[in-house]
Order: structure tokens, then C-alpha cells, then sequence
């Protein structure tokens, strides 16, 4: 004789806030994806529907195709962009907070250093790139350099901004305690300056796979690479359309994926105490 | 520690402009002493000076301990906003002094005051999730364990409610008995309830207002308190 047993839903599973988390965060990963599938769809159907030429406007699914057949050579290039384009920014990482931290400590050397690094930021890498690639004869360290100088302002000025926000009532507060000068870097600026930071990282990721790629075409007509912009070029260069989409579709990929990672970290560091990551009910 | 008397006397400018002349105030030993005035008097100033801490003006005259030693190290303060550190947890913030001495924090008296202070339940959790009374206790809670004999108050309840207000006050009378306090307010009820000695501070002087013959802390339905209120009170905006 077999048993019948039924569950029942516990108080909690029925509680409509709860329910309504759930649909929140269901609803969270099927909309963007829902979403993108649709558009592809559309894509889809729109160059079929329409005979598009596929060197003009590939379907997806060509894209994909081309994915698979040319894995191993995109996959090569990839993961040369992505070398460059994370060691740019642990470089930018490094060099904003030392800088940053040496701003926020004097004023005189902020303002005899700051002009520098405005000019950096505000000249474009394009036009700069050119006269890196001649200076620097390693094509590698070029690209590094070039991806750094675009992902290193953010950090850098946003450090320095972060470490200057600790309210000032605070201050005081450690003066009382008697903190030491590292005391109050280590438990009070530093904290402060971590929402700043990590804003900074979300907009540095990008931008230094912005150098990353930017440099590569530079390099692309006169050194030698085989980082994905290179690729893009190649397949313009050839005619290969689904190609370049192909690698295009990559630097996508990695660029969210990026994005996910800083997004993550941010969560991750502030989501327990900062206003800008803690959830709250609506 | 045995709290010492602090006498203050001196006058306070700021870019030359006189924000207070030349005053003569005692804090009288182990008692409390309230000062109110109109904003921008310079009641704060008064209480960082004592404090140490940096003003932007220039004061001119003394600041001693009854004792003949430093203040240094010997004051704590609780200002309005709780200056809790957000990435904290509500024991870490209270035992935050011990750890930027350097010392081993006593968890245990951490404890029994956040036990004092009704958070005992709440020690894991970050301000961000308490509300702003059980903030302002948090805050008592720390300036009580850094035990200083002398406490500085910057109008620390005046953002709560008058329900949470009272028993803030009832709780801080309690546990900073036979510290010498400071406490700066606005709200005349406050400083008739809680003040040994009751200060108006102007422009001109630090003028000495009688407090109710009862000792504090005070029956605010008691006649003679609610008389002394509006007393002063009225006084108050007179003065403006």
C-alpha cells in the first residue's frame, strides 16, 4: 500500500513579500534574456525575410556558425585582449590608488601633479597611440600603455575624491581617539573612499578594454597583434563579415562580462553597509 | 578616574569678527551642566574647545582641569549625528576607541553595556539597519565605554522623538552619573530635567540660570520644573 504525501506551504513560502522577492529576481534574469532573444529573432528573420547578402548584415545564426568553425583562432585573440586589457587595469588599479592616496595626502603635489595626468585623460588615445608605438619597441607594452593612460584617470581622481569625503565630524572624532595617521587611513579614509573606488572600477573596466581595443587598430596597420580588434580589421580587410560580427560579438562578451565582475565586487564590498548597493524594500 | 572640574574663560573670534566675549564658566565636578543659547552663539564652539579638537576661529584664554592636569585624553563626546562608522558592526563601533589604542577590546563590557543600552540583540548588525534611537544608544554605548571622566554632549537627542528623547535621557543620567558633562541643547525641558546647573550663553556672558531645587534628574511634571521650563523659556526669547 503506498502513502500519499502532500506538502504544505510553510507560512514563509506564502508570505507575499517573499513571493513577490521571488518574481523580482526571476523576473531579473528571464526579461534581459527574453529580450535579447527576441531581438535576435527579429535579426533573424528581418535578413532572411529580406535576402540580405550575408557580407552586408549576417543572420545570428551565420554569426554563430562562424563562432564554431573559427573557435580556436577568435579564442586566441581573446584571451590576448583580455591579458592586455586586465593587466591595463590592474596597472590603472595600482597606479590611481598610490597617486590618489599621495593627492589626497598633499595638496602641492596634487597640484603640481594633477595637470598631468588631465592632460592624459583628455588627450585622445588615438592620437597618441601613433607616437607610443614608435617610442616603445615592444608592441605588447604599447598596447599596455595605451589601455592604461584611458582606464587610469577614473581611479586615480575618484580615489582621491574619496579619500578627501570622510566627514569631517569623523575627523575630529579619530582626533579624539588619538588615531595615528595609518589608523586613519586604514579605518577611516579607506572605507569612505571605497564607494568612490568602486564606481571608479565599474568605469575603468570599461575604458580599459576601450584602450585595449582603440590601441590594437592603431597597432593593427603598422605592428604586430592578435588581439580581437586585430581580427576585426583582418576580416574587414578580407571580407569577412560574420567574422568580424564574430569578434566583435567577443569584445561584447567580454566588456559584460567585465562589467558583471566589477558590478559583482561592488555588491560584494558596499552591499553590507553603503546606500548605493544595500537592497531595500520598494 | 576621579572627574575633575573644568573651569573655561576667554573670548572667541573668527576672522576678527567677536563671536563671544571674554565668559567665566565652571563645569562643576561630577555634575551635569547645560548649556543653551541661540544658534551661532558659539555653544558648540565651547564644547570642541574643551574637547581639543580643531575650531576654525581664535580663542584667547584658558582651559584647566581642577586637577592641574591635560584634558587630553581624558573626554569623550556624543554629538547629534551618532558618528557611527556604516561598515561597522554595533559592537564594533563600540569598542572602536580601545581598538585605535591599540588595545585588546573587553568584549564583555561591551557587552553588559549594550545590554545597558537595550542592543544586546543587535550587536552583529550594521547602523544602517537600526534606527536612529537605537543609533543614539549605540553612540552612548561607545562614549560610555571609553569611561572618560569628562563627556561632552552635543545636543545628542534632539533628532529623535519625545518618547525616545526621555528615555535616552533617562538611560545617559543613569549611566554617566559622577562624570563630569557638558551637554549643549536647545530644548529648555532638557535642561531643566537634566542640569545640576543650567548656563545661557550670549554674546556678552555665560549667565548662570537656577535650576528647580530638586535634584535631577527631574519629574518634568514636577511644578516647580515645568515653572523653571517656561521660565526659561520665555527668557530664551527675550534673549533673541
Amino acid at each position: 500500500m503506498s502513502t500519499l504525501t502532500t506538502e504544505t506551504p510553510t507560512a514563509a513560502q506564502l508570505d507575499p513579500r517573499v513571493l513577490r522577492e521571488r518574481r523580482e529576481r526571476r523576473l531579473q534574469y528571464i526579461l534581459p534574456i527574453a529580450a535579447i532573444a527576441i531581438a535576435l529573432g527579429l535579426w533573424e528573420f528581418l535578413v532572411w525575410y529580406n535576402e540580405v547578402p550575408h557580407y552586408l548584415i549576417p543572420a545570428p545564426s551565420l554569426i554563430a556558425k562562424t563562432l564554431v568553425t573559427d573557435w580556436s583562432s577568435l579564442m586566441q585573440s581573446a584571451m590576448f585582449t583580455i591579458k592586455l586589457t586586465l593587466m591595463a587595469l590592474a596597472l590603472a588599479i595600482v597606479g590611481g590608488v598610490a597617486l590618489g592616496m599621495l593627492f589626497a595626502l598633499s595638496r602641492p603635489i596634487e597640484m603640481s601633479l594633477f595637470p598631468f595626468a588631465v592632460i592624459l585623460q583628455v588627450t585622445p588615445v588615438v592620437a597618441i597611440a601613433p607616437l607610443i608605438l614608435i617610442y616603445v619597441s615592444n608592441t605588447f607594452v604599447a598596447l599596455l600603455i595605451c589601455a592604461w593612460i584611458v582606464a587610469f584617470f577614473p581611479i586615480l581622481s575618484n580615489t582621491a575624491i574619496g579619500l578627501r569625503s570622510a566627514d569631517h565630524n569623523l575627523r575630529d572624532m579619530f582626533r579624539l581617539y588619538q588615531a595615528t595617521p595609518w589608523q586613519r587611513l586604514r579605518y577611516l579614509l579607506i572605507p569612505s573612499a571605497l564607494p568612490y573606488f568602486m564606481a571608479a572600477l565599474k568605469i575603468a573596466g570599461g575604458l580599459a578594454l576601450i584602450g585595449a581595443v582603440v590601441a590594437e587598430f592603431v597597432a593593427g596597420t603598422a605592428g604586430q597583434n592578435t588581439g580581437l580588434a586585430s581580427r576585426i580589421l583582418e576580416s574587414s580587410f578580407r571580407n569577412e563579415i560574420p567574422r568580424m560580427f564574430a569578434a566583435l560579438f567577443l569584445v561584447s562578451v567580454l566588456g559584460v562580462g567585465i562589467f558583471l565582475i566589477t558590478a559583482w565586487l561592488s555588491r560584494a564590498v558596499l552591499g553590507h553597509w553603503h546606500e548605493s548597493e544595500i537592497k531595500r524594500e520598494r | 578616574m576621579q572627574a575633575p572640574a573644568i573651569q573655561l574663560s576667554g573670548s572667541y573670534h573668527i576672522d576678527g569678527t567677536c563671536l563671544f566675549a571674554p565668559i567665566d564658566m565652571t563645569l562643576p565636578a561630577g555634575e551635569w551642566t547645560c548649556v543653551l543659547g541661540r544658534s551661532g552663539v558659539g555653544k558648540s564652539t565651547i564644547l570642541r574647545l574643551i574637547a581639543g579638537v580643531r575650531c576654525e576661529g581664535d580663542f584667547q584664554g584658558e582651559i584647566t582641569a581642577s586637577d592641574g592636569l591635560p584634558l587630553v585624553g581624558r573626554v569623550s563626546v556624543m554629538a547629534q549625528s551618532d558618528l557611527l562608522l556604516p561598515w561597522l558592526s554595533v559592537l564594533e563601533n563600540t569598542v572602536l576607541g580601545a581598538r585605535l589604542r591599540g588595545e585588546v577590546p573587553d568584549l564583555q563590557r561591551a557587552g553588559n553595556l549594550l545590554e545597558w543600552v537595550g542592543l544586546a540583540r543587535h550587536a552583529g548588525k550594521k547602523p544602517d539597519s537600526l534606527s536612529g534611537g537605537m543609533r543614539q544608544r549605540t553612540a552612548l554605548a561607545r562614549t560610555l565605554m571609553e569611561d572618560r571622566p569628562v563627556v561632552l554632549l552635543d545636543e545628542p537627542f534632539s533628532a529623535l522623538d519625545a518618547g525616545t528623547r526621555a528615555d535616552m535621557q533617562d538611560l545617559a543620567a543613569g549611566l554617566l552619573k559622577d562624570k563630569t558633562v557638558l551637554l549643549v541643547t536647545h530644548d529648555p525641558a532638557e535642561a531643566v530635567r537634566l542640569g545640576h546647573q543650567i548656563i545661557v550663553l550670549t554674546a556678552d556672558a555665560a549667565q548662570p540660570w537656577t535650576p528647580p531645587s530638586l535634584p535631577p534628574i527631574r519629574d518634568q511634571y514636577a511644578p516647580e520644573t515645568v515653572e523653571c521650563q517656561a521660565q526659561l523659556l520665555a527668557h530664551l526669547r527675550r534673549a533673541q
